[in-house]
């Protein structure tokens, strides 16, 4: 299959998912189908339900709060327009701030005279794409959306913003403010081997949520340990499943990455690591076993449509009222305050569960950071490949401003990278039940600064994150394979990747 | 009139004016130049791209390509993902070409009439082949749904499920959720092909053996089927090459889960290419999948005596 026919066969498939999980509108996904040449858009439209919003704010645009500043627009003018006619491309996730900066791109077009292209696909397309372009050093991209797992990978790739900043004074955004940062996302997400990969982007980190009302009508404190979320969760599945409700959901679909995601979390909070210092593989050892059989554990006590459920699914059986208590991404939450949310306001955050004696950094290998939140961050990378590098890089710095960044948080809804976001009054206003809500950003940060957990920094991560591990953990949870022994799935997973670790001389 | 006749050109040897030599010639080089250039440019050149990927193993860490002629083929004989890939592709394969074929030839028995409306009922059957399988697919995916998927849940009222059984996250019946929609998708091609069959057949046998107090269904396994035979070969083996590259169902609605119950060749080799990136492995596997197509429609065209 050609590049380009999966290109297609997977937009479809995206926009669609992205429809049924309300991140694009009807008549967006039905435009989508129009590119993508289906003639009976309006046949499949009725098939898969009716109009969504998206879960953010788009409605914002085009406001006057959200105008973009005059002193910014003058610095774009100035510094971009001798670039006027250069055309940069980037490739990324339909993650918010990538769709908002696709909504507002205009504003950095018009005073720059830069064309931009942003092309939007699936994840695993995006790390394709961004591999293609690095192994034949096309420059096709001159931007790389970046996720964290993929960091190590293209480190040698990309252009050490902070340097490049110094490097190239007349193209500096002036008071930029590299402090403004997070320290922890700056460390956790865009750092590898000392040198800067990309400018932190976007923040998708795990807390815990759960439904006040059904936690209040059968008594249950919000847990703060594995221990009562486990309890917890079964009581409300024995109580509520006549109703179509469980205790939680879970993003358990084998094969994909949100798998893995859960699974880690899992080894973290039982006191275990993916790797060890002596980078083999300890996710087979006790507590990574632990880990693993607690999971199983919370599956019965999940919509057996859990197995099969990525972000969106599990997003899904949040807003649907099939679960109660869910640790997730904190992105969720302003689609479950959406307008026409059937749980609006019926949702609170928490700080993560705790569970065992987190391992300590010294004992783990490839950077791996053990802690309380899974984060699925990702970082903005300036191709070295580039041919327009220098009118990249001041669509990188406009991308990336404070102004940007806060504004691209109060239309979509996700948690900032910059401090000063976080403080914004505007932001803050939002912080109450309803639309585009911001009322979680306060317990986001506090886990960003304290909670923060990281996947490991190495080149062949990307691959086991997304194959060999969610694979098997998909045969083990589903039975094909295993037995449900999770010992025994452990011990294939940790074979393979000693194995391809031995084999790659790392 | 004779004479006028005669002084036309003989449209074989004149040659015109306006053509230069080479294109006027009676030789069909220049004729095949286009196509065997389009061939060559979407065919040749990628096929052999591929074979030469195949021959290099990619460090992964250093993404360094080194010649090792042997590696991927030999991974490829010891990797259990790809013996239960060519297992699910031809369980995939054997499975929806009997359904498509058997419920294709029933139905087009039933729309091979003349009667008001069948002609409809016929251009109706083209409706599910002009939406995108992986629309298909997502429909599918929504309809199966254990939590509020329509046919889960008319399968969950007959009792034949527990409520709330995810059908496409279980390893035992991920498979068969697949195969719905492809069957579902794809019967009404075999439908038409059998119709268009059906149709051509002559009705002076049929007469004969009504004529001769032949049931219904002696004459359709005596006269129909015989007479098809070549109809159903041709379409069995078109289907049969497309199925084996089954790819947007399984991507789509279990992208090839659970674990990898429904994990086909080509969604292997995807997953190889998108995920790990190792273009040389995936190329081999691409590849493998190549030959078992040629060596299966080979034989099959051998055994049937088809000839396109």
């Amino acid at each position: 299959m050609s590049f380009k026919d999966y290109d297609k066969k997977t937009f479809i498939a995206d926009a669609a998912r992205d429809f049924a999980a309300r991140r694009i509108t009807k008549r967006e996904f039905m435009k989508k189908m129009g590119i993508a040449g289906v003639g009976l858009s309006a046949f499949s439209a009725g098939m898969l339900g009716s109009t969504r919003p998206f879960k953010g704010n788009l409605g914002l645009i085009g406001t006057e709060a959200m105008a973009q500043d005059a002193t910014m627009t003058a610095w774009l003018k100035d510094v971009g327009s001798k670039f006027k006619g250069a055309k940069i491309r980037y490739t990324s996730e339909a993650t918010p701030p990538t769709v908002v900066l696709d909504k507002i791109k205009k504003e950095f077009t018009d005073p720059t005279g830069i064309e931009v292209e942003v092309e939007i696909v699936p994840l695993e397309q995006v790390l394709a794409k961004a591999t293609q372009d690095v192994q034949g050093q096309l420059g096709t991209y001159d931007l790389y959306y970046l996720d964290q797992s993929w960091v190590a990978t293209f480190a040698q790739d990309t252009i050490d913003p902070m340097q490049y900043y110094k490097d190239k004074p007349d193209l500096a955004m002036p008071g930029f403010d590299w402090e403004d940062f997070s320290k922890p996302l700056v460390d956790g997400l865009a750092m590898y081997d000392g040198k800067m990969v990309g400018i932190p982007f976007d923040i998708p980190i795990m807390m815990l949520m759960y439904r006040k009302d059904i936690l209040e009508k059968h008594g249950i404190a919000v847990p703060t340990t594995s221990e009562e979320f486990t309890a917890a969760i079964k009581a409300i599945t024995e109580a509520e499943k006549a109703n179509g409700m469980y205790g939680t959901g879970l993003q358990a679909k084998s094969g994909h990455y949100s798998l893995e995601c859960d699974w880690t979390q899992m080894v973290w909070n039982a006191g275990g690591s993916i790797f060890g210092a002596d980078k083999k593989f300890k996710g087979n050892d006790e507590a990574g076993i632990a880990g693993l059989q607690l999971y199983q554990e919370w599956l019965k006590y999940a919509p057996p449509e859990s197995l099969n459920s990525t972000w969106d699914g599990q997003f899904q059986m949040m807003a649907s009222g099939q679960c109660a208590l869910v640790e997730s991404w904190d992105e969720f939450f302003p689609g479950l305050d959406a307008a026409d949310s059937k749980v609006q306001g019926l949702w609170m955050p928490a700080k993560p569960i705790t569970g065992k004696p987190l391992r300590p950094i010294s004992e783990v290998g490839f950077g791996e950071v053990p802690n309380r939140a899974h984060q699925g961050g990702s970082v903005l990378g300036l191709s070295k490949y580039s041919k327009n590098v220098d009118a990249a890089w001041i669509f990188m710095q406009w991308a990336c401003s404070k102004d940007v960044m806060t504004r691209c948080t109060l239309i979509g809804g996700f948690a900032p990278m910059r401090l000063s976001s976080f403080t914004d009054p505007r932001v803050n206003e939002k912080a109450k039940v309803g639309p585009g809500t911001t009322r979680h950003l306060e317990l986001v940060k506090w886990i960003i600064d304290n909670d923060m957990a990281s996947e490991p920094d190495m080149p062949l991560w990307a691959g086991f994150s997304n194959n060999e591990i969610p694979v098997n953990l998909g045969k083990l949870l589903t039975g094909q394979d295993f037995g449900g022994d999770a010992k025994k799935c452990m011990d294939t997973i940790a074979a393979a990747i000693d194995a391809a670790v031995a084999d790659a001389g790392l | 009139m004779s004479a006028n006749i005669a002084s036309y050109p003989d449209p074989g040897t004149e040659r015109r004016p306006w053509l230069p030599r080479w294109l006027a010639s009676e030789s069909p080089i220049p004729w095949l130049l286009p196509a065997a250039a389009l061939m060559i440019v979407f065919g040749i050149y990628p096929l052999i791209y591929a074979i030469t990927l195949s021959l290099y193993k990619k460090n992964a860490a250093t993404r360094k390509m080194v010649f090792d002629p042997t590696h991927n083929w030999v991974k490829i004989l010891g990797d259990d993902r790809v013996w239960n890939a060519i297992y699910n592709t031809f369980f995939y394969t054997g499975v929806a070409l009997v359904f498509q074929l058997t419920l294709g030839m029933l139905i087009a028995l039933l729309l091979d009439s003349d009667r008001k409306g069948y002609g409809v009922l016929r251009a109706m059957m083209t409706l599910p082949l002009v939406i995108p399988p992986a629309v298909t697919g997502m429909m599918f995916l929504l309809m199966l749904n254990g939590s509020f998927g329509v046919l889960s849940r008319g399968i969950i009222a007959l009792g034949l499920l527990p409520t709330g059984f995810s059908i496409l996250g279980t390893a035992d019946t991920a498979m068969a959720g697949v195969l719905t929609a492809e069957i579902w998708q794809w019967t009404p091609f075999m439908v038409l092909i059998m119709l268009a069959g059906l149709r051509s057949l002559p009705k002076e046998p049929f007469e004969a053996a009504a004529i001769d107090g032949a049931t219904a269904v002696q004459a359709f396994f005596k006269l129909t089927l015989p007479m098809m035979s070549k109809v159903i070969a041709i379409a069995v083996l078109i289907r049969g090459i497309d199925l084996f590259r089954a790819f947007d169902y399984v991507k789509v609605m279990t992208d090839s889960g659970p674990g990898t119950a429904t994990e086909t060749l080509t969604s292997y080799a995807g997953r190889i290419y998108f995920g790990n990136a190792d273009f040389p492995y995936a190329s081999t596997v691409a590849l493998l999948t190549l030959i078992i197509v040629i060596v299966v429609s080979s034989t099959f065209m051998k055994l049937f005596r088809v000839k396109l």
